[in-house]
């Protein structure tokens, strides 16, 4: 059975649909990843999940407890772990205070081996926190009582890089022993090192789920030439080119096909300088998803 | 045992106490001034029988010559239910609203537990300031009173201060019902003191006109701790009908809070 079933989610704020009918299923075990522009609707997805709103239409259902059953939903979230995307510490109270508390509203197992990998500074008052250390508190506080589902809002923002791979690493083994993970980001990197299966949404609707090797496959690179004589879009007749730009002698397009045949097609060129980086999320959705509809 | 009950009313120490020492100070300070007072020739009571019957009733000032008429005027009409009164309008006020705008009640209903409970929890530990100030300010009244010599009536006191308990918890639930209601948390403990306010100034205007009645909606009608020193007359109606009306507030926020969107 699967852990989340999300089944016409549809959420309106006045006239406007910040969720469209959603429909997709999370199954036991798996990292979801579900992407989207800032504004898309990740979080009232999850507020609606959490039972923090209603849904206008169609449900969700958790571990098969209906979300808008305030009563089942308690019993599904003894198994979940929240990690909302600004997580409202009280100002005052220390990291322990906190951790106390919530160990009260749902146990804590699991607090001693979290803090050896995430470490905020726990005796000082939360105002005192960067950014970074607040994620760690709220990481250790989703993850503590050893939850069977995590649902996170955007969980890396304002970790180091170090610690968002410690992050990273600390998922991929918790999905290893079972659990299943639900979390939104805006950072395609982000999903396509941690996630198996990806949903994509923008402007409230589901534009696909798609497991994340196909998504990238279907995004490619974004490559960038700096070759010693301007290149044209004929210099590079192969498959997969799209978008191509160039200013001076550099060349700028987005690549979905085979590194061996541009690399063969650039062979008999000076290049100066070369970039093959991620694309930026925006242009994925331009791309492979239509832009002005 | 009620978690989130505890974590509120640690985080309401410090207040607690800093408004219990500035109210002790406060009511020293008054007490202490008292003998001058008596003991002057002028004659004050004239002068009090010749003010509005509005303001008179208003601020409960009868007779500034025994140490009753004198605490209850200055003290409890004034400081203890408006001031207090408004103190715990702000304080309801601030029990959801402000935790819903930073995301912190996200964090706390995420664990498996009801948003009703959540809710009353919060306003059971509105009960740590009402408790503490109700236990504190009658030792240092009666103590204040018997270091001038003019001790009150000690059986009274701690009347006028039982009696006050409902009030407050209505103004408590006014502040609670206007935090279910409104998403900002300033917005809800700004509203709250303004309304804890107007419906103090509504009863005070309309005492002794045609639109008496009017008055009849705020809270302060159904507190007199002029009527239970000075007069030492004990009425329980008043004080359930607040009760009832405490209940009523706390349990129309919490059905509307179990419902709304966060």
């Amino acid at each position: 059975m699967a852990v989340i079933e999300v089944q016409g989610l549809t959420k309106a704020y006045g006239d406007t649909l910040a969720n469209d009918h959603l429909e997709f299923s999370i199954e036991s075990g798996e990292i979801f990843g579900y992407l989207g522009p800032n504004g898309a609707g990740k979080s009232t997805t999850i507020r609606q999940l959490m039972g923090f709103q209603s849904p206008t239409e169609g449900t969700a259902t958790m571990f098969g407890h209906d979300v808008r059953n305030d009563r089942a939903l308690r019993q599904a979230k003894a198994r979940i772990g929240f990690l909302p995307g600004e997580p409202g510490f009280t100002p005052s109270v220390t990291g322990r205070e906190l951790l106390d508390y919530q160990a009260e509203l749902k146990g804590d197992e699991r607090r001693a081996e979290l803090l050896d990998l995430f470490t905020p500074p726990l005796d000082r008052p939360v105002r005192e926190y960067s950014t970074g250390n607040e994620q760690m508190l709220g990481i250790v506080q989703a993850f503590m009582h050893d939850p069977d589902l995590l649902i996170m809002d955007e969980p890396t923002s304002g970790l180091d890089p170090l610690k968002q791979e410690t992050f990273h690493e600390f998922l991929r083994a918790e999905r290893d022993r079972g659990t299943t993970v639900f979390f939104s980001s805006h950072i395609l990197g982000e999903v396509r090192r941690v996630c198996d299966r990806v949903g994509i949404i923008r402007d409230g609707r589901l534009i696909t789920v798609e497991q994340v090797d196909e998504l990238l496959a279907r995004g490619g690179k974004q490559v960038r030439l700096h070759a010693e004589a301007p290149l044209t879009e004929s210099d590079l007749d192969i498959e997969g080119i799209v978008e191509f730009e160039t200013e001076g002698r550099e060349a700028r397009f987005t690549f979905t096909g085979d590194y061996n045949d541009l690399f063969a097609a650039l062979a008999n060129r000076r290049i100066v300088d070369v970039e093959i980086d991620e694309p930026p999320i925006e242009e994925v959705f331009m791309h492979f998803y239509g832009g002005e509809d | 045992m009620l978690p989130t009950t505890r974590y509120d009313a640690r985080r309401r120490v410090r207040g607690t106490l800093a408004f219990a020492v500035l109210l002790a100070a406060f009511a020293l300070l008054i007490i202490y001034l008292f003998p001058t007072i008596a003991e002057s020739s002028a004659d004050i009571d004239a002068f009090i029988e010749s003010l509005p019957e509005s303001f008179r009733e208003g601020f409960g000032a009868e007779t500034y010559t025994t140490i009753e008429g004198f605490v209850a005027a200055e003290l409890y009409q004034t400081v203890w239910v408006l001031l207090l009164g408004l103190y715990m309008a702000y304080a309801g006020g601030g029990l959801l609203a402000g935790d819903i705008e930073s995301g912190h009640l996200y964090l706390v209903l995420a664990a498996p537990i009801s948003r009703k409970r959540v809710a009353f929890e919060k306003f059971l530990a509105l009960g740590l300031p009402i408790i503490v100030l109700n236990v504190t300010m009658p030792l240092v009244v009666f103590g204040g009173t018997v270091a001038i010599d003019y001790p009150l009536d000690p059986y009274y006191l701690l009347v006028v201060h039982l009696l006050s308990i409902p009030y407050l918890l209505v103004c408590s639930g006014i502040g609670m019902a206007l935090s279910t209601v409104l998403d900002r948390g300033d917005a809800a403990q700004r509203s709250a003191l303004a309304l804890v306010f107007l419906l103090f100034l509504l009863d005070s205007v309309t005492l002794g006109t045609d639109v008496e009645w009017l008055g009849a909606v705020s809270p302060t009608r159904y507190l007199d701790p002029t009527e239970i020193l000075l007069h030492e007359t004990i009425d329980l109606v008043d004080p359930l009908l607040l009760l009832l009306v405490a209940i009523v507030l706390v349990l129309v926020s919490l059905v509307y809070f179990q419902h709304r969107d966060l």
